[in-house]
């Protein structure tokens, strides 16, 4: 599907990057790298992409966070696609069940004193994408994120 | 956008300044920064251009360091899109915020 704002209709495919990486912090860099890629290579206004890091990056980190429990950190697959005028992140995890979603919000309102240093990464989120959506499928964790951006590509003539 | 680097630093008039991306990777090396300044008053944010939840609490933790012994922090030239984390945090209460000037 081709938005009326996007560049000609591509083949089916040109849009959408893939990446694997393990669940280790040492490979943030990397996914950022790879959501950069994307996003230049995709012309997209760099003034939008700072949802989307945040979004990987926290997503990410929480899968860092759960998988340290187990044996083995847990593979993590990326993937991202232009679709119209909005942009889906897919995280997809191997790791033990677990639903980022159910998390109770933190108190964005408590005094400094009463203030916890974590759980505002899933809230973050969740503020800064139109959707988000998980799902547990087969032996994985599926956390679908969207959000529209306001230009892609150059406006028509 | 692009890979820039985190950088923090502290001028000779004792003010903080912090540019690039304060992510996860950078947290602990930004909080041990800040943590070995004994009376920090002022970060200016004019050059971050991306900061997440580890970097929110890298500035919560300074600033609960701050209020405890009696001082507290200002973060100046905050831009639009760095104050939009802060206040979807709920950063704009606890904290002395200054936007950058448009």
């Amino acid at each position: 599907m081709c938005g009326p704002r996007r560049r000609p209709c591509e083949d089916a495919g040109v849009n959408e990057r893939h990446t694997a990486v393990p669940g280790d912090a040492a490979h943030l860099p990397a996914l950022l790298t790879f959501l950069q890629d994307f996003w230049s290579e995709l012309n997209l206004p760099a003034t939008e992409a700072l949802p989307f890091e945040l979004a990987l990056e926290e997503v990410f980190m929480n899968v860092v966070m759960h998988g340290s429990h187990t044996d083995r950190a847990p593979l993590v697959k990326v993937s991202m696609t232009l679709v119209g005028g909005g942009v889906t992140l897919t995280v997809e995890d191997d790791g033990p069940p677990f639903d980022p979603l159910s998390l109770p919000a933190p108190d964005v309102t408590a005094s400094l004193e009463a203030r916890r240093v974590g759980g505002l990464g899933v809230f973050l989120v969740r503020k800064v994408m139109d959707s988000v959506r998980y799902e547990r499928r087969d032996a994985t964790n599926l956390l679908q994120m969207t959000k529209n951006i306001t230009e892609v590509g150059p406006a028509p003539k | 956008m692009g890979n820039t680097m985190f950088e923090i630093r502290q001028d000779d008039a004792g003010q903080v300044t912090m540019a690039g991306r304060l992510d996860a990777t950078q947290c602990d090396a930004a909080l041990k920064f800040l943590n070995e300044i004994a009376v920090l008053r002022i970060i200016d944010l004019a050059r971050l251009e991306y900061i997440a939840s580890a970097g929110l609490r890298v500035i919560l933790l300074a600033q609960k360091r701050c209020k405890a012994a009696g001082g507290s922090v200002r973060l100046i030239n905050v831009t639009p899109a760095i104050h939009d984390i802060f206040h979807y945090a709920g950063f704009d209460q606890i904290l002395d915020i200054t936007r950058a000037a448009s």
